[in-house]
């Protein structure tokens, strides 16, 4: 939950400021730290929100450009009572966007978003008087104590023998890869790993298209032993493989599910309703179980508040964004790349052998423009033609069959219908096109 | 008494910081004024009030969000803040000061390329777009960068001040000094101004610019009683106070007695006519002392309504070489800049004492007319103007006559002056005769008229 838009077109600094005010009126007193992606209208969304939370009576920690992730472990690190993270992730470089955390550095949770969002509709702000202002101050020693804790996870040592190509789309994952190769000893060879506020060099969607125009080509020619594709704060990851092929990024949690289930066997793994079904297959090989849950970070943060982390081997999402427990579940990006090279480390593997070895499932996903008013109607519909499949109608219609399964849900962000459909093997196209059709004629 | 706890008007935001004065409203005065003068460098810079930080981050979000480069200049003091935007070619500047104002008190001051004050119908076209709310708004790839700049401000406005005065002699002189910099935003210059730069053996209270103001924040007798105090205890020569963003002075003489504004502003006018030609602008409450200066030079005297920017605009058009507001301890130089300066009015003077080899005692008593000043203010009813302006007329016949700002009626022997605060429902009263006994009659006849 948060506030995204393209800065100057929708979004102004009067919403900036307003939501930080609120979201300064909602934490318990104590300080909140926060940080931005290298975007040039970060600066601006940064004054805005140093000045509302310095006016609602919290000290401020200024990280300036770090991952998301970092943000959300110094969170954890120094007892703050929130965070605000200034990026927008995967989008282009117009837009912008406020995150937020609790704290513990999380997702708010669905309850804590919603009084957010009505302290914000109220506009009631509790801005203290000039002697209770909060101070701003920065923290040099963020990042290190981040990397500190990832090297606490992952044998780093063992990972020197890799040489990693990563694709850094301009944005703050090059300034964790530097010291990770500084302090560490990796080798990294990054590309497009300048820090640039207007343009970056490609589009930052975290996915095997881009990495098959982007990263997938220098793979051979540089002889690397993987290839890792992050968005602008670091969250999220997409893969190479060694041979030049890019991995969907559907593989990413099933991949990590796996090492994560193979040392924890019998937990859960979390997941959404659009993800694949590789996932049913790689926790039942460990005895585990997967929890689907509606689509959106709300979702899974409300799943994973009503099981106890021990429980739990991951969780993420079909988009390349992971959580795992050793990092209190963060979307972290370059945890999830240090994840799946332990992986290859482990099992003495090349990359594209590790992905080989998992079943093929072929993915087909769409859009239909949005008619709010026939939604209703077009899942009963849906339900009625596919009822000899089992039913999921917590977002949308989940229908699945042994080996097969579509989802038909409503986009949070966007006014469109999305339309996946997924099937081990060949791709489900008979299937897919027949969902299509009945959609669009009906939404 | 009715307190404007927020004001928005042709002068600018004030308010208390808090429930009124939010950085929202601070960002979006900002958005107004980084519209107003469009995609460009603005500087900007605050006093060291509590407040200041945060709203100087509203501020600096407001300017980003219409596409402005902000230079931040840090802590510094308002002139200095004036003379840096008109040198470096800046679109404006911002000041996030409250003056004089008590610390619970911020206010916004803005200032047009060439360091100025907006004239009134600048004020009127900002306030325009501040209440319509077309904001220009900058794309990702217009939003421009925040450069900060701490030192050039300060040696800028240090050369400036100092071309005017014989800084040799001066050092020579080793004046003992005293100074109460209210820990205020010239609490760095001040002490590296009359340290280094003039030589002076300093004697510094409230000089932190991290600590609360220990004093109210306006220079007055009342307020100043630590001051007078160092002087004696230090056997200084003279003793200077400033307020939080240093651009007015008060000046404490050898004795311990600090000297009215108005004489403050004599002196100076006096130094300054006789280094240079030109006439003199002050407003229309400033003692009648600086007629009989001016006359002594044969220079003409100009008034305006009160008020800094009122003054300025006078200034510039009749090319005054020395102008002021003697009632609030303001000296405008505009060889240094077209605003109030503390530090032209500390060097003038030192430089004074060192070219005559006088006391400030001996200064004032020996080149300054005596007048007795009195001082006053009362609450008022909106609408009860009209009446109390005629009701003055009636009784005082024999006076001349300035309604250019509320009412002045001028005697041969005094002067009485009624004006509407800009910044608090209240009335103020100024009277000013050469006899005692004839300005506190002249102040029981119009308080009686006024109640």
């Amino acid at each position: 939950m948060g506030l995204r838009g393209v800065v100057g077109q929708g979004l102004e600094a009067s919403h900036v400021m307003d939501f930080a005010a609120a979201f300064g009126t909602f934490l318990e007193p104590g300080p909140v730290i926060i940080g931005r992606d290298p975007r040039s209208s970060g600066v601006m969304m940064r004054e805005g929100v140093v000045s509302a939370l310095l006016a609602t009576g919290h000290d401020v920690m200024d990280l300036g450009i770090v991952s998301t992730p970092v943000i959300q472990h110094s969170i954890q690190r120094n007892n703050a009572v929130g965070g605000i993270s200034i990026g927008a992730s995967h989008n282009s470089a117009e837009w912008n966007a406020l995150k937020f955390f609790g704290a513990r550095g999380t997702y708010l949770s669905t309850a804590e978003a919603s009084e957010l969002l009505d302290i914000y509709h109220l506009r009631k702000f509790h801005f203290v008087d000039y002697t209770g202002l909060g101070r701003l101050y920065t923290n040099e020693a963020a990042l290190d104590r981040y990397l500190h804790d990832l090297a606490a996870v992952f044998d780093l040592e063992a990972l020197r023998q890799y040489k990693i190509v990563v694709d850094c789309c301009n944005g703050t994952s090059s300034l964790i890869l530097r010291r990770l190769a500084g302090q560490y000893g990796l080798n990294f060879i990054l590309i497009n790993e300048r820090i640039e506020g207007v343009s970056f060099a490609h589009e930052p969607s975290i996915n095997a298209s881009t990495v098959s125009l982007q990263l997938a080509p220098l793979m051979k020619p540089l002889g690397a032993d993987a290839g890792f594709l992050f968005d602008i704060d670091s969250d999220r990851v997409a893969i190479a493989c060694e041979d030049g092929t890019p991995v969907s990024e559907e593989m990413v949690l099933p991949m990590i599910a796996d090492a994560q289930l193979a040392k924890g066997p019998g937990k859960l793994v979390i997941t959404n309703l659009s993800t694949t079904a590789l996932l049913e297959e790689v926790a039942a090989k460990h005895g585990g179980r997967v929890v689907r849950v509606p689509v959106g970070r709300q979702a899974a943060m409300d799943a994973l508040a009503t099981y106890r982390p021990e429980q739990i081997a991951v969780a993420g999402e079909g988009t390349g964004a992971i959580m795992m427990p050793q990092f209190r579940f963060v979307y972290d990006g370059i945890a999830s790349m240090l994840a799946i090279l332990s992986l290859m480390h482990e099992r003495g593997a090349k990359l594209s052998e590790i992905v080989a070895g998992y079943p093929r499932y072929s993915i087909l996903k769409d859009e239909v423009p949005l008619v709010s008013q026939r939604v209703p109607m077009l899942m009963m519909e849906l339900n009625g033609l596919y009822g000899d499949g089992l039913a999921d109608m917590r977002d949308g219609l989940r229908v699945s069959w042994p080996e097969r399964w579509f989802h038909v849900r409503v986009s949070q962000t966007e006014p469109v219908v999305r339309v996946i459909c997924e099937q081990k093997g060949e791709a489900p196209c008979a299937l897919f096109e027949a969902l299509m059709d009945q959609v669009r004629s009906m939404a | 008494m009715r307190e404007h706890r927020l004001k928005i008007g042709v002068s600018g935001i004030r308010g208390v910081v808090g429930e009124f004065l939010t950085p929202s409203l601070a960002a979006s005065f900002a958005q107004a004024f980084g519209t107003f003068v469009g995609a460009g460098r603005v500087v900007l810079g605050r006093d060291t009030r509590m407040s200041g930080e945060m709203l100087q981050h509203a501020v600096s979000c407001g300017l980003l969000a219409t596409g402005c480069e902000v230079v931040d200049v840090g802590i510094q003091p308002t002139p200095t803040i004036q003379i840096y935007v008109g040198a470096t070619r800046a679109r404006g500047g911002i000041s996030v000061t409250a003056s004089h104002n008590p610390a619970e008190y911020n206010a916004l001051k803005l200032f047009n390329h060439q360091g100025l004050f907006f004239n009134h119908y600048e004020r009127r076209e900002l306030l325009d777009i501040y209440y319509e709310s077309e904001f220009r708004t900058a794309t990702n790839a217009e939003v421009r960068r925040i450069t900060s700049d701490h030192e050039t401000p300060m040696r800028m406005h240090v050369e400036r001040v100092l071309r005017h005065v014989d800084v040799e002699r001066i050092r020579a002189r080793k004046f003992r000094v005293a100074l109460d910099g209210v820990n205020g935003a010239g609490s760095v210059l001040s002490c590296r101004f009359l340290q280094q730069e003039l030589g002076c053996a300093l004697h510094a209270i409230s000089v932190d610019p991290t600590k609360p103001f220990p004093r109210e924040a306006e220079p007055r007798p009342d307020t100043l009683g630590d001051l007078r105090e160092l002087v004696l205890r230090e056997r200084a020569n003279i003793g200077f106070g400033q307020d939080p963003d240093g651009d007015r002075l008060a000046v404490c003489d050898e004795t311990g007695r600090v000297l009215d504004n108005d004489d403050v502003l004599a002196l100076v006018v006096d130094a300054v006519l006789t280094a240079m030609p030109g006439d003199v602008v002050v407003n229309l409450t400033t003692s009648s002392v600086i007629d009989d200066i001016a006359a002594r030079h044969g220079r003409r005297v100009y008034r305006t309504p009160v008020g800094e920017a009122n003054v300025v605009e006078m200034m510039q058009a009749t090319k005054a070489v020395i102008g002021g507001e003697g009632s609030n301890g303001g000296i405008i130089f505009p060889s240094v800049q077209y605003c109030r300066d503390s530090y032209t009015g500390m060097a003038f003077l030192l430089d004074l004492m060192e070219r005559t080899g006088k006391t400030v005692s001996q200064l004032a008593q020996e080149r300054l007319p005596k007048y007795t000043r009195l001082s006053g203010k009362v609450a008022f009813e909106h609408g009860r103007l009209g009446p109390v302006m005629q009701a003055l007329e009636e009784s005082f016949p024999q006076a001349q006559l300035d309604r250019t700002d509320g009412l002045k009626l001028v005697f041969e022997d005094g002067w009485i002056h009624v004006r509407a605060s800009n910044t608090e429902p209240i009335l103020r009263l100024a009277v000013e005769a050469r006899e005692e006994g004839r300005a506190s009659e002249l102040r029981d006849l119009v308080s009686g008229l006024l109640r």
